[in-house]
């Protein structure tokens, strides 16, 4: 990078004696909706885990197709007790970077830190059927359930395993802010913490015990970028190795790197204020549905790059055949909202936090789609707390929105989103859907351990969804990443908040 | 001259005052609360969670209140903490200072003596086509927002020429003054185009006017060498405007630099002060406010004690 400066001569010849030999991949891994820069606290992130699971380690994790859960700190485990009971068995002779060995004692303190209020962990409404945890050895961990929760493995995927010897001595609520994570955090992963620049640069080094040996490369840098483009130019020009990009970033990156395609288990949809007597009618939820020319947006504005979502489940397991296509049909929208009595002068407001261009060019098509059939909408842009405000009220008054929900391998992370007992303040069902027949079938979902049982019940959830329209679900979108050419074995995939799943990162090389 | 600046001061106490209480009310009339900010929207919390954050971060108070003890803090040097991640915000805002001083003194630096010798130049050889094509330029630089010029320049002389590295402020792993330096020229330069425009303009058309003034010929007539008629007699009272002008910009200079910090991912008050907005992470922005709206306090008074230097006329009464 120096010789390219206008000093060229004289940096290259003062740099020298600083050139280092080690290999070091850097990128811009919390650029995008799945990072979180500067924000080291597993407990309470909702993404970022591209980079925590760099230093940090969970039981167990996803493969990169989130397909199948395997083990990572815990070698197997059993679940008995007609689901209320697992049992894990750690692997051997892991230690934390620090060199203490890791016991089933870190995993009881972390399950219990994080379903301590104090903390402010979401895990805790992840982990509230969790009796308790007991630790018969150093290599069993036993989690007893009040009742069944077949999302739980799912939910200990991205569940960071944290050190008691070095957090017990720090009180929960101080915890949620310390300078801890940010100092020197001891975990187990391939990677162990090095040097902090605030708002430039976190740096780890390899780590020489790592259970599955030292990682190739010596660092890992994860540069900060305010601006997306800004980190997509570094990579053009050579300074980072990888970042995330938009679609049209896709289009200009040509030959600098290799793009990294993934479905981003996100569903766009069109939600209505559920409190809001004028959208009660089903036939209007149709309607809009009927009225958007979804392939065509798909095609035109997105280059082909989303797929049509049927319903709120978008992992392909649990959506079963047969669903109502909703294909474009404005004549019928239009008399769906003549027989709803939708007055057409009503103006309404289509409410997002999104603010990127290839949304904006979204909602404007689907305002024009939806007036060509009789509503009026009008797109409003906000920003991400602006937007929660206005939903979490306790007398919303927003009319539509358009939002994204981060699905994933397992429709019970919905749960939270769509069922009648998680109306805000008490969780996120900000369009106050009240569904008995969806309310039932994602209890269900969670008691049910038969995982062909389990299938059947969110299909028949996927097709109460597709019926009932709580949402109006349009698609789910790819997400791209952009990797040097000079990267090898180089895993990553646009997971939601970053993941778990299982990206080898012990076995990445630079050329 | 030290009790002019005395009293400069001490108005600026209450002028601060206003500034941030106007601060703190618009903030309440912003969309958003910081616990949305800091509850990300697909976070499930539980309302006893929330209760307890929300307490925590004094945000059940009353809103007088909650200014009154920021204020009680603020006097005594203590500015609170950030809501998003617990930090001082003094410290923060002192770890920021110092790169965007650095930029801001370099683009500054550029800007006056780029500014100032093109104007000299211009008003010199006027109607030439020199004259001409620095106008053209000083118009391009005056109309070209600071964000566009960065994205451009960024481009051209990160991507294309490679002549520059695309942002941040040092290679991670080095950080020695010359990997700074190569990191800090591009957004220097950048950001004193405007500069350089404004103050060409500027100067070129004050010197004009003092360029035909009698003592001028007389010292011409004298025998006076014309470098030396320009340089001694033309300048130096050509330049009382030109202070003033420098002065006023030092806001728009920040309004840059705000933008560019963003852009070259420089870690400097200006990315601190859109991330803490975007946060809605109060304490944060009223200590960024206080800080940015010091400095151009401090600008100002500088400018005006600027002008007795120059000018021996110029007394403080």
């Amino acid at each position: 990078m120096l010789k390219r400066s206008l000093l060229g001569l004289t940096l290259a010849c003062a740099s020298l004696g600083t050139a280092a030999a080690d290999k070091v991949i850097t990128g811009a891994f919390d650029v995008g909706p799945g990072g979180a820069p500067q924000a080291f606290n597993p407990l309470t992130n909702s993404a970022g885990f591209t980079w925590l699971n760099k230093y940090f380690g969970t039981l167990v994790l996803y493969d990169v197709n989130f397909k199948k859960i395997s083990g990572d700190l815990a070698s197997s485990w059993t679940v008995a007790d007609g689901g209320k009971k697992y049992t894990f068995v750690l692997r051997p002779g892991v230690k934390w970077h620090d060199g203490q060995p890791f016991t089933s004692r870190d995993v009881k303190f972390s399950i219990d830190l994080a379903m301590n209020p104090d903390s402010g962990s979401p895990f805790a409404s992840k982990f509230a059927n969790i009796k308790n945890v007991q630790t018969p050895n150093d290599r069993t961990v036993i989690l007893t359930l009040s009742k069944p929760n077949a999302a739980l493995l799912d939910g200990l995927t991205n569940f960071m395993i944290l050190p008691q010897h070095e957090l017990a001595k720090i009180p929960a609520k101080e915890l949620r802010n310390s300078a801890w994570w940010r100092t020197n955090p001891v975990g187990t992963g391939p990677f162990m913490w090095s040097k902090y620049v605030p708002d430039q640069y976190v740096e780890l080094k390899a780590n020489p015990g790592y259970y599955r040996g030292r990682p190739k490369v010596d660092r890992l840098v994860n540069r900060y970028f305010k601006e997306p483009a800004a980190a997509v130019l570094a990579l053009k020009s050579g300074d980072i190795h990888f970042t995330y990009l938009s679609l049209d970033d896709t289009k200009t990156v040509g030959n600098n790197a290799t793009i990294i395609a993934g479905p981003s288990q996100v569903v766009n949809y069109i939600g209505f204020n559920g409190t809001d007597p004028r959208f009660k009618d089903p036939r209007i939820r149709q309607a809009v549905m009927y009225a958007i020319d979804r392939a065509t947006i798909v095609k035109q504005l997105y280059g082909g790059g989303a797929e049509l979502a049927g319903c709120v489940v978008t992992n392909a397991k649990y959506v079963p055949k047969g669903l109502n296509a909703y294909g474009y049909d404005p004549a019928k929208a239009r008399q769906l909202l003549q027989a709803a009595k939708w007055n057409p002068n009503e103006n309404v407001e289509l409410l997002t936090y999104y603010g990127d261009q290839l949304s904006k060019d979204v909602l404007v098509t689907i305002q024009q789609m939806l007036a060509q059939v009789g509503m009026k909408v009008t797109p409003r842009f906000v920003d991400a707390p602006t937007f929660g405000q206005t939903t979490d009220k306790a007398k919303p008054t927003f009319d539509l929105v358009y939002a994204g929900s981060a699905n994933g391998p397992d429709p019970d992370v919905m749960y939270a989103n769509l069922h009648s007992d998680f109306t805000p303040p008490n969780g996120t069902n900000r369009m106050r859907v009240n569904i008995p027949a969806i309310d039932k079938a994602f209890e269900a979902g969670q008691a049910e351990t038969s995982p062909a049982r389990r299938a059947t019940i969110y299909q028949d959830l996927c097709k109460a969804s597709n019926a009932q329209l709580p949402w109006d679900t349009l698609w789910v979108a790819k997400r791209f990443g952009g990797a040097s050419k000079n990267l090898v074995n180089f895993v990553w995939t646009p997971a939601p908040g970053g993941g778990r799943y299982d990206d080898h990162a012990e076995d990445w090389d630079i050329r | 001259m030290g009790i002019y600046a005395l009293r400069r001061l001490l108005i600026s106490i209450p002028l601060l005052l206003v500034i941030t209480a106007i601060i703190f009310t618009l903030l309440q009339f912003t969309p958003g609360d910081p616990l949305d900010a800091y509850i990300p929207p697909d976070q499930v919390v539980t309302a006893e969670q929330r209760a307890i954050i929300r307490h925590e971060l004094g945000l059940d108070q009353p809103k007088a209140v909650q200014y009154a003890r920021w204020l009680q803090h603020a006097v005594q040097g203590d500015l609170g903490y950030r809501i998003k991640n617990g930090e001082p915000v003094a410290a923060e805002i002192a770890r920021r200072l110092p790169p965007t001083l650095l930029l801001m003194g370099a683009g500054m630096g550029l800007g006056v003596v780029l500014g100032v010798l093109f104007g000299v130049m211009a008003a010199v050889r006027r109607y030439t086509a020199l004259d001409n094509v620095l106008t053209v330029f000083a118009f391009l630089g005056i109309s070209t927002p600071a964000f566009l010029a960065g994205l451009l320049g960024l481009y051209v002389f990160a991507l294309k020429l490679k002549w520059f590295p695309a942002g941040g402020y040092q290679t991670p792993g080095d950080g020695g003054v010359l990997d700074i330096l190569s990191h800090l020229a591009l957004p220097a330069l950048i950001l004193s185009v405007t500069y350089v425009a404004v103050l060409m303009r500027y100067t070129r058309s004050s010197i004009l006017e003092v360029i035909h003034q009698d003592y001028v010929r007389t010292a011409s007539a004298k025998g006076v060498a014309y470098p030396r008629v320009v340089s001694k007699h033309v300048l130096r009272n050509a330049l009382i405007p030109v202070v003033t002008v420098i002065g006023a910009n030092v806001a728009n200079l920040i309004g840059g630099a705000v933008f560019l910090e963003s852009i070259f991912s420089w870690p400097g008050t200006g990315q601190l002060y859109l991330d803490a907005i975007d946060a809605r992470d109060y304490p944060m922005i009223m200590g960024t406010t206080l800080v940015l709206a010091g400095t151009i306090l401090l600008a100002n008074l500088i400018t005006d004690l600027m002008y007795g230097l120059i000018d021996p006329r110029i007394r403080y009464t």
